[in-house]
């Protein structure tokens, strides 16, 4: 496999992590809590995905190897993550009204509650939407890229998004006022902005972007109800990486991470090809850097990173 | 004022009247209790039988007194045992089968009674990891005191419940389902499902008749997988080109299979689980790898058929402990099976049926319900001497008239049993080969 087929494999489950890191930022720029059912919150969008599609089905027609059905059920998981976030943010964070550390502790028990559900419903098993898999794009194989439509189809759809988001902070009064919430809630109270309303938002956006990351993650693996749970390690170095309750670090920490994620192979090939001396030495970096520890080099780039610049990629001089 | 002070009186009063009248309702209620209570046996009877339970559970003797007695049965509590299971986690499927035999097998048990008493069994969920494994058997040995423990289904669980909680006390431990080599090195450990060494050699065979002379191989990064591969790689007289471990419930395993995609070799070999499996399958169909793939046992079952796309893995071979299909037991079995629960049972749920039984039938052959007397007859009952029966039914009925532990040889849906001294049974093999996206047996090999 070349260089460009990994950088492509990278790119897919970049965007997977992108969504699900953008909402864990946003939700804790805003509510002020780093949300350990942000995880569960995405299976909970792959599996309202999973029943809507089992109902609609196909719907006829298809677009990059997706039938429109699974567009309906990509909403409806967009919209029950969010419903789902907001129940939770108006019955139980709300009423809590405890500090961050304890909002934090709550969430993981939000995070078993969501579990829970979901085995309860579904089993523990494992399943796949009912989509035909299919094979590589024959005109990228010879460039050693072996993409399918349907990762296309992901990249191109956490793109829309992500864009999405961005003209929705930048550019609408909205995402100004969440700027400003995220910036000093106090002082964008007292300037009238009805800070409430605005959370609520954020629960939304957040909550929806992880529905829709669920939903991609389903497709591109497979639909289990620890799904999410087990991406949110990932998904945590990704936010801390780009810069905690930043956006824009988020897109950037999950793209990076996921990309490390993915090319691991490449850099094993890489170490092996490289004249390193002495001797024990490339044997240590040939041992270390393989794919099984792909997570782990990961995290040490991180760690890495974040000597360097303490409050991650985006995060500013001081907090 | 004043009139607030006159509310204030009625209202006094009237709580003064309330709770008056309450009491004389309360008095009368207690006085009917009690004239009911005399009156009717029954209460008293359910009362007597929950002090048996204390009793039960605080001490073993207890219940060994009412064993020996034989006559006072009836008012016993049930026999409890433990099992640890995988009720959650990426080994879930194989706890379902399991939960699904070890019911049956309780069902024909509580039919006949161990000397007229129940059986019952505490279920503990492991959650498939080593932790949740070890907490569960804790639970169960040291507050519950079971004597008995059937678990667990994961090798690495297996080996940490014995090592931490099992190991130095009397208690025994049947693994239903671990297949992972080391539990051989702890004679202690007993086990139901045939050792994974068969299953490596067995494989390297079958991968050199076929003509490939290189092969790749990628193992669940546990102990399992582990040892698995280690026997593979020792009996397998080709080239091991690629040979390297994952982790489990990762969300991409694109990195896996291009690297086995590499190295070039044309058979590819797997020794992991359902979900890990299924998601390589899909993702070297989507990245349009062709190879010839071969599997451990744990890569078979229903949802890797379900989620991989149709004709992804035609032509796979796969090695698994099978039950002696052919036999007149476990074909009633799989038939009560089917009726029960509309299913095909599998080997798993049959080593799980075999666990209870075993455990029934130990129980009953023992002098007292403690670890140290069942662990003197839990080989025995099962074992070579003796007459050969192969239900609880005919098993209990010998050791009701008077027979021990040695006059009887259960002979087990999954197999003939025959723990060895390495707590290891006699079990053999079935290969099975995908066609049609459907698995297909074409052999047997003797484990």
């Amino acid at each position: 496999m070349t260089v460009l087929g990994y950088l492509a494999n990278g790119l897919v489950f970049s965007s997977i992590i992108v969504l699900g890191s953008i909402g864990l930022s946003l939700v804790y720029s805003i509510a002020d809590f780093a949300n350990f059912a942000h995880g569960d919150t995405m299976t909970i969008g792959a599996y309202a995905a999973l029943v809507t599609f089992g109902a609609v089905g196909g719907l006829g027609g298809a677009v990059l190897g997706l039938p429109y059905g699974f567009f309906i059920a990509l909403v409806v998981g967009i919209v029950a993550a969010a419903i789902v976030a907001v129940g939770t943010e108006k019955f139980i964070y709300e009423p809590l009204d405890i500090d961050s550390i304890g909002l934090l502790i709550t969430s993981i028990g939000i995070a078993f509650i969501y579990r829970a559900l979901i085995q309860i419903r579904f089993g523990s098993d494992f399943t796949r939407f009912d989509i035909q898999p299919l094979r590589p794009i024959e005109s990228l194989v010879p460039f050693g890229v072996r993409v399918t439509l349907h990762d296309i189809a992901i990249v191109g759809s956490a793109v829309v998004l992500v864009v999405g988001l961005h003209v929705l902070l930048q550019y609408t009064d909205l995402g100004r006022k969440m700027r400003a919430m995220a910036d000093n809630p106090d002082l964008a109270r007292v300037s009238g902005i009805r800070t409430k309303r605005v959370k609520l938002w954020t629960w939304v956006i957040g909550a929806g972007l992880a529905g829709a990351g669920g939903v991609f993650l389903g497709l591109f693996n497979q639909l289990s109800p620890r799904m999410g749970f087990n991406l949110l390690l990932v998904i945590f170095a990704a936010v801390i990486l780009g810069g905690i309750g930043s956006v824009y670090g988020a897109m950037a920490g999950g793209f990076l991470i996921g990309m490390i994620n993915q090319l691991t192979p490449f850099f094993s090939d890489v170490v092996e090809a490289l004249p390193i001396w002495p001797g024990w030495l490339a044997r240590l970096l040939e041992s270390l850097i393989s794919i099984e520890y792909a997570n782990a080099i990961a995290f040490v780039i991180m760690v890495a990173v974040l000597l360097v610049r303490p409050n991650g990629i985006a995060g500013e001089a001081s907090s | 004022m004043s009139r607030d002070a006159t509310d204030l009186t009625d209202r006094r009063t009237l709580l003064k009247l309330t709770g008056g009248a309450g009491l004389v309702t309360l008095s009368g209620c207690l006085s009917t209790t009690d004239d009911g209570g005399d009156g009717s046996d029954g209460s008293d009877g359910s009362d007597g039988s929950d002090g048996d339970d204390g009793m039960d559970g605080g001490d073993g003797d207890d219940g060994m007194d009412g064993d020996d007695g034989d006559d006072g049965g009836d008012s016993m509590g049930p026999y409890e045992i433990g099992m640890v299971d995988s009720l959650t986690g990426s080994l879930s499927a194989f706890g379902e089968r399991n939960q699904r035999g070890a019911e049956m097998a309780l069902g024909r048990v509580n039919e006949v009674g161990i000397d007229g008493r129940e059986l019952s069994i505490a279920v503990e969920d492991s959650e498939s990891e080593n932790q949740g494994g070890i907490a569960a058997a804790q639970k169960l040995v040291n507050q519950d005191g079971v004597p008995f423990l059937i678990g667990a289904v994961g090798s690495g669980v297996s080996l940490a419940i014995y090592e931490s909680v099992i190991e130095g006390t009397d208690v025994v431990q049947l693994s239903q389902n671990s297949t992972g080599l080391s539990l051989t090195n702890f004679p202690g450990l007993l086990r139901m499902s045939p050792s994974g060494r068969s299953q490596s050699l067995a494989l390297s065979n079958i991968i050199a008749e076929d003509g490939y002379d290189e092969v790749a191989v990628t193992y669940v990064n546990n102990d399992y997988g582990q040892s698995l591969t280690d026997a593979f790689v020792n009996a397998y007289d080709g080239e091991v080109v690629y040979n390297s471990p994952h982790d489990q419930e990762q969300q991409s395993y694109s990195s896996v299979i291009s690297e086995m995609n590499s190295s070039g070799a044309d058979a590819w070999l797997f020794i992991t689980y359902q979900a890990e499996f299924a998601t390589m399958v899909n993702e070297a169909f989507s990245s349009g790898y062709e190879a010839q793939f071969y599997g451990a046992d744990s890569v078979s079952g229903d949802s890797v058929l379900e989620n991989t796309p149709e004709g992804s893995i035609n032509g796979m071979k796969i090695v698994v402990p099978s039950a002696p299909i052919e036999e007149e037991n476990y074909q009633e079995f799989a038939s009560a099976f089917e009726s029960e629960y509309g299913r095909q049972p599998t080997s798993w749920a049959a080593y799980a049926y075999d666990c209870v039984i075993n455990a029934a039938l130990s129980i009953q052959a023992a002098d007292e319900f403690t670890g140290a007397a069942l662990q003197e007859t839990v080989r025995r009952v099962s074992g070579p001497e003796g007459e050969k029966v192969t239900s609880f039914a005919a098993a209990s009925e010998i050791l009701a008239d008077g027979g021990g532990p040695d006059d009887v040889d259960y002979q087990g849906v999954s197999g003939p049993i025959d723990f060895n001294e390495d707590g290891d049974p006699v079990g053999f093999l079935q290969v099975l080969e995908v066609q049609d996206h459907a698995y297909e047996g074409i052999d047997f090999v003797e484990g």
